[in-house]
């Protein structure tokens, strides 16, 4: 016997948003505040500085200027990520070993007293509240201490950037200063 | 480790955050913005102390130039935070939240909108008023406090700093000049 042939309704692209937005929002928030800085730095500095109606720079000023933007954009995300994952990594290592207690999971273990968004979401169920109560516990904790580590790399982090952005800057508009 | 984690974890403080941040998705965002503009405050707080040692800027002068970098990090915090918590509020999450979201499915809307949020509110801050409002206007900030304060000043030395003004020829001119001789 002959299947019908069944035809899939296309996704619809709000529904392709959503999907990527829950995709995103695994990362947690300081990787997210990360990504948008560098995606601002990389996409949307250079044009400003090569654009902005105001300046009445020379263009080769304006192209070195322009460079250093996307460099720095580049070297800081890549810092940023690499340290954050180690931090992130050693944050779970932590709690696997049981050395991370909230106070707020001890007191709903206790009490079943269970922010209310958390139990909202899973629908009531209790058990389940308390697992995401647990995972959403170590995001805000890594986020935050995320927060500080990227702040104390900001100084080595600008440090290699400057060395880094000459050399490209220099190569990128080297065939224009020879003219 | 844990003698430095403990006093965190176990902190009223830090657990009413925590409990904040679950329940209130606009706090959440919030948090994030402030904490992203503490980095810009960081990196401006540097960018002071690096003019202040710049030697190629005549000591007299030095203060002012590393005024300017201060002020126009402060300017660019304030409005930052101003748009960020404004894209944060609850109304103007409801109505985006409706129109873009309206008829889709979530695994977990509760961290979906969260996260919705702190995107919207980040886009507005960190790349919208950082990287396009502030550098457009900054120019002619720039220009216009030169001419309000030094427009007798005889020097050809001028005093601006590298950030906002970066893209300032007045600045540039600046920073090739030799410093004066004493």
């Amino acid at each position: 016997m002959i299947k019908p042939i069944t035809t899939a309704t296309p996704i619809k692209l709000n529904q392709r948003m959503a999907n990527s937005l829950e995709k995103f929002s695994e990362q947690g928030g300081e990787k997210i505040a990360n990504y948008i800085n560098a995606a601002g730095k990389f996409a949307i500095a250079p044009l400003m500085i090569l654009y902005n109606p105001f300046t009445t720079e020379p263009k080769e000023n304006k192209k070195w200027a322009a460079v250093k933007q996307p460099v720095e954009a580049v070297v800081t995300i890549a810092a940023q990520i690499l340290s954050l994952n180690l931090l992130y990594k050693g944050i779970d290592k932590l709690a696997e070993k049981g050395k991370l207690n909230f106070k707020l999971i001890q007191d709903a273990e206790k009490t079943g007293k269970i922010p209310e968004a958390i139990l909202k979401a899973n629908g009531g169920d209790k058990v389940k509240a308390l697992k995401n109560l647990q995972k959403t516990c170590l995001d805000i904790f890594k986020d935050r201490t995320g927060t500080i580590l990227t702040i104390a790399l900001y100084v080595p982090i600008l440090a290699i950037s400057n060395r880094v952005f000459p050399v490209i800057a220099d190569l990128l508009t080297k065939d224009n200063d020879d003219e | 480790m844990s003698s430095i984690i403990s006093p965190i974890t176990q902190s009223k403080l830090f657990n009413n955050h925590l409990k904040r941040v679950i329940n209130d998705d606009t706090f959440a965002a919030r948090t994030i913005v402030v904490c992203s503009v503490l980095k810009d405050v960081f990196a401006y707080s540097v960018r002071y102390k690096t003019t202040m040692e710049n030697k190629k800027i005549p000591e007299k002068r030095r203060p002012f130039v590393a005024a300017m970098d201060l002020a126009s990090g402060f300017v660019t915090s304030i409005a930052q935070i101003a748009v960020g918590f404004s894209i944060a509020s609850p109304k103007v999450q409801n109505k985006l939240w409706n129109k873009i979201f309206g008829n889709a499915e979530f695994k977990n809307i509760g961290v979906a909108k969260k996260s919705f949020a702190t995107i919207l509110a980040l886009i507005g801050s960190g790349l919208i008023t950082e990287r396009i409002l502030v550098p457009l206007m900054a120019t002619p900030l720039a220009a216009f406090v030169e001419k309000k304060f030094f427009k007798h000043d005889p020097s050809p030395l001028k005093k601006y700093s590298n950030y906002p003004f970066e893209h300032n020829s007045v600045f540039r001119k600046y920073l090739n000049a030799k410093p004066a001789a004493n």
